[in-house]
Order: C-alpha cells, then sequence, then structure tokens
C-alpha cells in the first residue's frame, strides 16, 4: 500500500449538471413515497419504458437505476449482503444481486410473508428498515432487456422471490447480431423486422396495463412524453456533437452524470430545460475556451459500463495526467441517441427501435463500426476498456475492439478491471500504471511523427 | 461387434468428436458437418438437409490463446470456445448454428465469426419468454428461418419425408437413452455417471442412427445391477456442457451412487421427443416449447413452470438423499436460480452441496471432503434400523 498526498483536481466538471442531480434526487423522493400517494409501482428492467409508465399513470422503478444509485452513494452494502445471505453468488452481475438483495429486504419484516427476508442476519436492522422502506413493493414487474441474456432471467427471479405474485410481462428483444449482408446499424431486413415485432410487443404491454390499471391507456400523455424526451434528446446529441471540438468543453464524466435524467426521469419541460441548459453551458465554454480538463493532453475513449462506485475518482484520476475522455459506448450509443428515429405522433415503433439500440446488444461487427466512427470524430489517442467484473455484455467484444482499433487505427488501448456495483473488483494500481504505460507510449509517437 | 467395442467407439466420438466427424467425412464425401451450439437448436432440421449437425463440446483442453480474446470471467466452456477459435479447432466445422441467447455463448461465437469471416454462422434467435400468447408464432418463424438458413448452408430441400425420418432418428436414439436413465432412477446401477455421460456426449456429437446401433450392443451387453446401501444422490446443474469427468469419479468414490441428474449431458439432453404424429415443423416447435416444461431450464422464463419444483419431484421419484449442485463458475442463469433450488430443497429437508466447477484445476481432494461431509449428513438422516 502507497501513501500518497492526494493529487491536483484538474477537472472542470459542468455545473448544470447539480440541477440535473437535484431533479434525480426529487425523483427518487417521489418514488419512495409513490405508496402513500396512492400509486401502482412498477419495477422494470432494460430499455426505458418509463415514458409508458408515466402515460399509464404509475411509479416507476428502474432495477439498474436503483442500483447504480446506492453504489454512486456507497449504499449498496446492505442490499448486498442481504443477497449473498439468500445466496446470490459475488460473481453474478452486481446490478442484479443488489437489486435482488432490496427486493430480499423488501420482503423483510413483513408479517403476511414468510421468507427468508425476514430472517436475514447479516443486515443490521438499521439499514434492514431504512432501505426497505425506501423502495415501495412492486404492484407488477416489466422485463425490457435487450442485449443481455441474464437481464431477463434476473426479472423472472425477481418474481420468484415474491412468491409468483406479482404480475410480470415480458418484452423479448431479438439481439442484432447481423445474420444477412444487409445487416448493418440501423438498416437491414432484420432491423427492420425486429424493430416492428418490439413495436408489436410494446402494444401488447399498454393492454396489459390497461388490464392492470384498470384504466385507458393515456395515448396523448404518451405523445406529449416522447415530443418532451425527442427534445432533450436532440440537444443532447447537438451537445455531445460540441464534445468534438479540442480542448473537449465536457468530458464522458460530465455525459455519465446525465444519464439518469436522459434514462429514466419523466418526459417534461423541465427534462428539455436541463439538457437545453447542458448545452448552452457547453456552447459558452466553446466560445470562452474553456476546458473540461486543465491542460488536456490526451483524447481518450472509454469501453464500459460505468464503474458507479468510481465516478468522481475516475474523473480525478484522468484529469490528473492530462487526459479528456471524450467519448464511450455507454454514452455516444446509449440513451435516446437517435432521436430523429421518434415521430411522437406515432412514437411506438421508434421506442422499440431505442430499446434494439442499447450498446450490447449488437454484434462485434456493429460495434466495430461505431466505436471506429467514434474514435476518429472524436479524435482520440487511444482506448481505455472497463473490464466490467460482473457485466459479460458490454465486457465479450471488447478484446475484439481493441484489436481493431490497434489494427485499423493504429489506436493504443488498455484494459483495466472494475465493477458496476462491487467496488471490491476494482484495482486502482492496475489501471494506474496501465493508464501511464499507454499515455507514454502516445508521447513516443507523437515525438517520432514530429 | 461386442458392447466393449462399441462402448469404446462411443466414448472415444465424446472424448475427441474430431476423430468421429473426420471419419464421417471420410464415408460421405461431399457432404457438410455443422458445428452445433448448445442448447435448443433442432438438429433434426439440419440432417434433413443432408448435414451431420454435430453439437460442439467443451473439449477439456486448457485455455491458452483464447484467453487473449475474451474475458476470464466468462464461464470456462465459452473461454474454451473462444481458444478452439482462437487455434483453429473449430476448423472441422463447416459452419456454426445457434438459437439459444446465452450473452457468454454469443461473446464466443461472435469471437469465432470475427476469425472466420467467411464461414456460415447464423444466429436465429428462439423466444426465450415461453409463457407469452405469440410464443408459439415466434418459435414457429424461427423454425421456418432454420429451414431456409440450412436449405442454403447445404444447398438440399428440407423435405417433409426426410424431417420425418430424421425425427424419427433422433427421437429413437433418445428413448433409448432415456430408458438407461429412467432404469437408474429405478434402481439400476448397470452404468456409471462417466459411463452415462459419454453415452450422451456421443449422442450430441454422432449421426443419431449410427449412435443408436452402437448404443444398441452396448446395453445388450450390459447387465443390470442393483443399488447397494450406498447414499443416493441426485446431481443438478452444468447447463450446456459436461462436468469434467473425474469430478463424477470422485462423488462415487466418496460413497455416493448418483442415481438421477438434471444435467446437459444427461436427462436434460434427452428428456423430450418430438412428435412424430403431427406436422414436422409444428412438432419442432412443440419439441422446443415442451423441452422446458419436462425440465425447467433458467435460461428459459415460463412462470407455470420451475426447476425448483421439478428437482424435488426428481428427488421424489429416484428416492435420492442429497442433491449436488455442480454450478459452473460465472454461469449467471444457474447463479440466478440457485437459491430457488436451496430454498426449496431445504424446505423438503433434502441435504445439499454447492460445488463451484472450474475448466481447469479442479481441486478434487477439497470436493472429496465436501462430498464426504456430505454424505455423512445424509447418512445421518437415515433411520436407525436401516
Amino acid at each position: 500500500m502507497t501513501l500518497t498526498a492526494a493529487p491536483t483536481d484538474r477537472t472542470n466538471r459542468l455545473s448544470t449538471t447539480r440541477v440535473g442531480g437535484q431533479l434525480v434526487t426529487d425523483y427518487w423522493d417521489d418514488l419512495f413515497t409513490a405508496r402513500e400517494q396512492g400509486k401502482q409501482i412498477v419495477w422494470y428492467n432494460g430499455g426505458a419504458l418509463n415514458p409508458i409508465f408515466q402515460a399509464a399513470g404509475l411509479a416507476w422503478c428502474h432495477g439498474e437505476a436503483l442500483s447504480a444509485r446506492l453504489a454512486a452513494q456507497r449504499l449498496e452494502g446492505p442490499a448486498q449482503l442481504a443477497g449473498a445471505e439468500y445466496g446470490y453468488n459475488s460473481e453474478l452481475c452486481s446490478y442484479s444481486r443488489t437489486h435482488l438483495g432490496c427486493a430480499v429486504l423488501t420482503l423483510g419484516g413483513d408479517p403476511l410473508h414468510d421468507d427468508p427476508g425476514s430472517s436475514t442476519g447479516v443486515v443490521g436492522l438499521h439499514d434492514r428498515e431504512n432501505l426497505a422502506a425506501k423502495l415501495p413493493r412492486p404492484d407488477f414487474f416489466v422485463n425490457n432487456y435487450a442485449g443481455c441474456s441474464t437481464g431477463q432471467q434476473w426479472d423472472e427471479i425477481s418474481f420468484r422471490v415474491f412468491d409468483k405474485q406479482v404480475p410480470i410481462f415480458n418484452v423479448s428483444l431479438p439481439f442484432l447480431w447481423g445474420n444477412k449482408p444487409d445487416a448493418g446499424y440501423l438498416v437491414g431486413d432484420e432491423w427492420e423486422s425486429a424493430s416492428r415485432y418490439v413495436a408489436d410487443q410494446l402494444r401488447e404491454l399498454i393492454s396489459w396495463l390497461e388490464t392492470q390499471t384498470g384504466r385507458p391507456f393515456d395515448w396523448d400523455l404518451l405523445s406529449e412524453s416522447m415530443t418532451y424526451i425527442k427534445q432533450a434528446a436532440e440537444l443532447r446529441r447537438e451537445g455531445l456533437d460540441l464534445c468534438k471540438s479540442s480542448p473537449a468543453p465536457a468530458t464522458f464524466w460530465d455525459w455519465i452524470a446525465s444519464v439518469a435524467p436522459i434514462n429514466f426521469l419523466p418526459g417534461n419541460q423541465a427534462l428539455v430545460d436541463y439538457f437545453q441548459d447542458v448545452k448552452d453551458e457547453i456552447r459558452g465554454r466553446l466560445d470562452a475556451g474553456v476546458a473540461a480538463v486543465e491542460g488536456e493532453k490526451y483524447r481518450l475513449y472509454f469501453d464500459g459500463i460505468m464503474n458507479w462506485n468510481k465516478l468522481g475518482f475516475l474523473s480525478r484520476k484522468f484529469a490528473e495526467h492530462g487526459a479528456a475522455v471524450v467519448a464511450g459506448r455507454y454514452i455516444q450509443n446509449a440513451f435516446w441517441q437517435e432521436p430523429q428515429l421518434i415521430d411522437p405522433s406515432d412514437p411506438l415503433l421508434g421506442m422499440a427501435q431505442h430499446y434494439l439500440l442499447c450498446p450490447t446488444n449488437h454484434g462485434a461487427k456493429t460495434l466495430d463500426h461505431l466505436t471506429l466512427r467514434d474514435c476518429e470524430e472524436y479524435d482520440v489517442d487511444g482506448l481505455v476498456f472497463h473490464s466490467t467484473r460482473t457485466c459479460r455484455a458490454f465486457t465479450g467484444p471488447q478484446r475484439l475492439l481493441a484489436k481493431s482499433a490497434q489494427d485499423k487505427l493504429g489506436l493504443p488501448s488498455i484494459f483495466f478491471e472494475g465493477d458496476v456495483a462491487d467496488a471490491s473488483f476494482y484495482k486502482d494500481e492496475i489501471l494506474e500504471s496501465r493508464l501511464v504505460a499507454m499515455l507514454e507510449s502516445i508521447d513516443v509517437k507523437r515525438a517520432r511523427a514530429s | 461387434m461386442d458392447s466393449v467395442r462399441a462402448l469404446e467407439q462411443l466414448r472415444v466420438a465424446a472424448r475427441n468428436p474430431r476423430s468421429y466427424l473426420e471419419g464421417w467425412r471420410a464415408r460421405h464425401r461431399g457432404r457438410r458437418v455443422l458445428g452445433v451450439m448448445p442448447m435448443n437448436f433442432p438438429r433434426e432440421l439440419a440432417r434433413a438437409a443432408g448435414v451431420l449437425p454435430s453439437i460442439v463440446q467443451d473439449d477439456q483442453r486448457p485455455i491458452g490463446e483464447g484467453r487473449a480474446l475474451i474475458a476470464e470471467f466468462y464461464c470456462g466452456f465459452t473461454r474454451n470456445l473462444a481458444d478452439q477459435a482462437a487455434t483453429g479447432r473449430l476448423d472441422i466445422y463447416d459452419g456454426i448454428f445457434t438459437a439459444d441467447h446465452c450473452i457468454q455463448l454469443l461473446g464466443s461465437t461472435d469471437i469465432a465469426r470475427t476469425l472466420e469471416p467467411e464461414k456460415p454462422m447464423f444466429f436465429g434467435m428462439l423466444i426465450s419468454s415461453l409463457s407469452d400468447a405469440w410464443a408459439p408464432r415466434k418459435i414457429a418463424e424461427m423454425m421456418g428461418q432454420f429451414r431456409e438458413e440450412l436449405e442454403r448452408f447445404s444447398g438440399e430441400p428440407v423435405t417433409d419425408e426426410r424431417l420425418r425420418d430424421s425425427i424419427a432418428a433422433y427421437n429413437q436414439d433418445r428413448r433409448l437413452l432415456r430408458r438407461l436413465f429412467d432404469e437408474r432412477a429405478a434402481g439400476s446401477t448397470a452404468y456409471s455417471p462417466v459411463e452415462l455421460q459419454d453415452l450422451v456426449a456421443s449422442a450430441q456429437v454422432m449421426d443419431p442412427g449410427e449412435h443408436y446401433e452402437l448404443l444398441e450392443v452396448v446395453v445388450r451387453g450390459r447387465e443390470r445391477t442393483s443399488l447397494d446401501d450406498r447414499v443416493r444422490v441426485h446431481l443438478s446443474g452444468h447447463l450446456c456442457h459436461a462436468p469434467r469427468r473425474e469430478l463424477l469419479e470422485v462423488i462415487e468414490e466418496a460413497g455416493a451412487v448418483v442415481v438421477d441428474d438434471d444435467l446437459w449431458t444427461g436427462r436434460r439432453y434427452l428428456q423430450t421427443d418430438v412428435d412424430e404424429d403431427i406436422d414436422p415443423m409444428e412438432a419442432l416447435g412443440r419439441w422446443y416449447a415442451e423441452r422446458n416444461a419436462n425440465l425447467p431450464c433458467p435460461t428459459r422464463v415460463q412462470h407455470e413452470v420451475g426447476w425448483d419444483e421439478w428437482l424435488l419431484e426428481a428427488v421424489s421419484r429416484s428416492g435420492a438423499e442429497a442433491v449436488i449442485h455442480l454450478m459452473p463458475k460465472f454461469c449467471e442463469p444457474h447463479m440466478l436460480y440457485y437459491p430457488e433450488l436451496r430454498r426449496a430443497l431445504d424446505s423438503a429437508d433434502v441435504p445439499q452441496l454447492l460445488i463451484e466447477t472450474e475448466h481447469e484445476g479442479i481441486p478434487l481432494e477439497s470436493f472429496r471432503t465436501r462430498a464426504e461431509a456430505l454424505i455423512e449428513r445424509a447418512l445421518r438422516k437415515r433411520p436407525a434400523y436401516a
């Protein structure tokens, strides 16, 4: 173990993302009191179905988002302990075992439910009551998971943890493998037929929700919500494009801070205003020549799902070396990233297509196309792969992508191990030494070229 | 041919598929060999297209070059597949087809596709959410796609007549295998777990007609033997590839006798036949759906059936006194479902042991000790007069 002085913080984070943080906090507070407000509550995973839930008059809890939030706030411990006691292996997707641990805790202490959650011995009463009180029990589950087979199985297990007493609906999302010669990003028969298939299932979901709620679905509200989301997504896209400038006015880490708003906040004017403010701040920085990383020297691409325990830490670590992480699969290729597909007057097809566009739902060939495209457009010097220990979906093609970036663009890359919601997998010394080595190799390359 | 030689031929096919496949090629000049990824691809269709569909096995060789292509926290089987791809060991197959959306399996298949871009590698994703009203229609659509792709791959039409013949051949082979498993559950100890694994793995590799001929010889030459007083154990897990043989041996050496299982190289493979009395395409669709009802798999979503419930019934049927879970390290569907299995067995007071298996470096003596402890627990539950 080494003891070193805290490095100088060379980050210059967007100030507007704090507003987003408040919007997200307000959302969770509202969810935690949904039962008292007389709302029905849906637990869901995968693609952003929240506009449909909004139009159905429901409160919604995105399982991955909850796990990410707990990890980001260092509050994941009790849920993960409860999950471990229930029997979940520590190598299981940490999103799922954190969320399932919450389910176990949510059941704990319920006199009507004779289950292992009520006998958890490793989670203290204070934590148990705290978490159990915060996350309301679901009235139903909806699964909408693309890319990772574990996602669909996870909600099925939630259904079983609740003794099959909570109704569940599954949206099946075909993996965009690319069998045919015409297959590609946003094109080809596979894309078109999968889009129609998922849109048809969304109509079935809406009928099912009408049955569950006993209310007609508000199609006008869905259109209204998707109008706002489309506007917000366009502003986000425009803001991302501005970050192609050098030095970058905002980084991947700033955009990570804006994942929650675009991923699950209600579609409304506040959401549009937020992304307008983000874009305006970036535009203002460009005009004033303000960089997101003081003395930007390197531009990097980040592949991997976010290590939520380490968001601030990682942003400072890269900046300390003058490295601006300017793009990444989890940002450029996720979260309503193709707003032109959305027709607010008839939004289901465009929504279905975005669910299919999950960044883990493509074969390696398409991911190769997207990664190299972004590396070129953002003019990066190298790639950093977050080998996300319990996320097999994100890590699957990473070695292929690294090789392709080296072979086709001459870009070096490094891998470091961490995880989405389990800090124990993060190895700081490995990232530090590999990052320094890669940056030095970039220096050597530049020196030779000059 | 005598039963010893027949068994040896099956054992070789199971443990060294390449030798069988090369021999088959030599006997069938001009015909193609299709590698099939587990677990649900309808091989009947491929055989009807005139090709030999052979399920790709974990060849149990140490993972070398494949480590550079796939993360170390993928399961051993998929890392082995990546290694087979990296070292050219998949060259024995003219194409690879898969129907199962396991993200780890897709990851290794994509590596194979990237390394051999000219080789046909078709993925047709069979719907895994089987409780949906539209599931039968989607299954039928995918079966139709498989048929078209296989016709393109082989250059031969899949006629209904050839499909019926193919279905009958696989059914015949599965039925005979199933008889052995049913007899074991009813008290026969004619075959060791390793022998049964070889019999099933060879069925996954070979043409069903050739396999059946040899299996019949083996069965004719084997006498039924009865249970002794060893502790009766059910083996559960290993959903898509074989556990290492030495692990099966250690379990019986520790004082257990395996009476039933739900392993991929066991009952899970052979539990369901294809209906021969209805339209063959419809029958294949039903076969896929019924497989999960007959022996539930945690990779499928079907609310009305459960692996835990099936396991309790199986234990009751065979009289198993304990259950050993064989969980391949990093197998997410198994990790997710395991607590439900544990809960069910605990509620029925059935002793159980979880063994996490690795591709290499299995600590056998540690497993032996744990198996012995389980057996002691099971013995203590026997009535004093037994």
